[in-house]
């Protein structure tokens, strides 16, 4: 074995291919998320990446709360086909699913408060 | 009509002095990568017309999520072949020169604070360890009592307080499995960032994901990181987690903040 900084890789492991082939979510959290950022001449507004960053986001923090609750509307859907069709997740469906949520769980605790003082009836 | 002139996307920045490989396809299809050097760095690029990546175009098409996918793959692509020869440090998707002058200049104003971070990220390499946990086998059967039957409140209320309860224990283990399985990959790392959990749609993995690691490993360490993933693993065989180790890949969470 070399000990050299630049000594020979892949030896040992199959070069180039990691383990498992790089899902879409690894592929996006690397190349939006990470990597030097560098003003290049064509001034993209990087806002525009950071507001695909944040929809990403949004999406990956929310999809398994939303399917807990059985909102499950992507499914069956291409992945993530909705956010290029729509103005912007984090002020649309994110928002609406928070507010749904949140009326949902209002609803239940008062539910619950009638039911615990009802005293079991029923 | 005159054609559109070209473009120059950058991918990452190597030392020049490597053995870098040229050509291989970039994120436009038919214009292959190539290496632009100045002052001992050198830089990957490969042209791109600017009637697809030029300001106005690149707005629309980062927002196409089709399109986005394609450039993203072929961008990662490009940085994990020419990782393969030498150390990298990747460049976030979407940076564009308009000719090699721009180019040039970047390097030259940037020299010292990159060739820092090539000197640091030598011989480390980044690895991703996912701990993902099956709710259903992680935690005792829940009780199936006769629901056809409408219950009483009391009862009504009795399951879902159960429920609740069974629910936080499993929240519980997954959170203190997580803490121990990062702690132990850890003593094997240079350093470590905790990057938040993926959807499962992107990822493909199944299970809720609870640690989403990644680690940077010297070069000959990787055999140890292997072998302690394995065991981290037969351990908790059983118990409803699963640890997807990958890499090596180019160290692109750990590039410090002054390049």
């Amino acid at each position: 074995m070399s000990s050299g900084p630049l000594g020979p890789r892949g030896a040992q492991s199959l070069p180039g291919r990691p383990e498992s082939g790089a899902s879409l979510a690894d592929i996006l959290e690397r190349v939006l998320d990470k990597g030097i950022v560098i003003a290049g001449d064509i001034q993209i507004n990087l806002l525009d990446i950071e507001l695909l960053t944040i929809k990403l986001r949004l999406l990956i923090a929310s999809v398994d709360k939303a399917r807990e609750m059985g909102i499950n509307w992507w499914e069956g859907d291409p992945t993530l086909q909705r956010v290029d069709d729509q103005e912007g997740v984090e002020n649309g469906n994110t928002k609406q699913l928070e507010e749904e949520n949140r009326e949902l769980r209002e609803r239940l605790d008062r539910l619950e408060r009638l039911i615990g003082e009802g005293g079991g009836g029923g | 009509m005159e054609a559109e002139p070209d473009g120059l996307w950058a991918y990452c920045v190597a030392r020049d002095d490597a053995a870098l490989a040229e050509g291989g396809p970039g994120v436009h299809p038919g214009d292959e990568l190539t290496w632009l050097r100045d002052g001992g760095l050198a830089l990957l690029v490969s042209r791109v017309p600017l009637a697809e990546f030029g300001e106005e175009p690149l707005r629309r098409n980062l927002n196409d999520f089709a399109w986005l996918e394609r450039v993203a793959r072929a961008h990662e692509a490009a940085i994990a072949a020419a990782f393969q020869a030498a150390p990298v440090v990747p460049l976030r998707l979407a940076t564009i020169f308009a000719g090699e002058d721009g180019a040039r200049r970047m390097l030259e104003e940037r020299r010292e604070a990159l060739a820092g971070a090539l000197d640091l990220l030598a011989g480390r390499e980044e690895w991703s360890v996912k701990l993902l946990i099956d709710r259903e086998l992680g935690s005792a059967p829940a009780p199936e009592e006769a629901t056809a039957e409408v219950g009483s409140g009391t009862d009504y209320l009795m399951r879902r307080r159960e429920e609740r309860r069974r629910r936080a224990e499993a929240d519980d283990r997954a959170a203190g499995l997580a803490e121990d399985v990062h702690a132990h990959v850890q003593e094997v790392a240079v350093a470590a960032r905790v990057l938040p959990a993926q959807n499962r749609e992107l990822s493909g993995l199944e299970g809720d994901m609870v640690l989403n690691g990644a680690y940077l490993v010297e070069r000959d360490r990787a055999a140890d990181l292997r072998a302690l993933v394995a065991a981290l693993e037969e351990r908790e065989q059983g118990h409803g987690a699963r640890i997807a180790l990958a890499g090596p890949f180019p160290p692109y969470s750990f590039v410090p903040e002054a390049a």
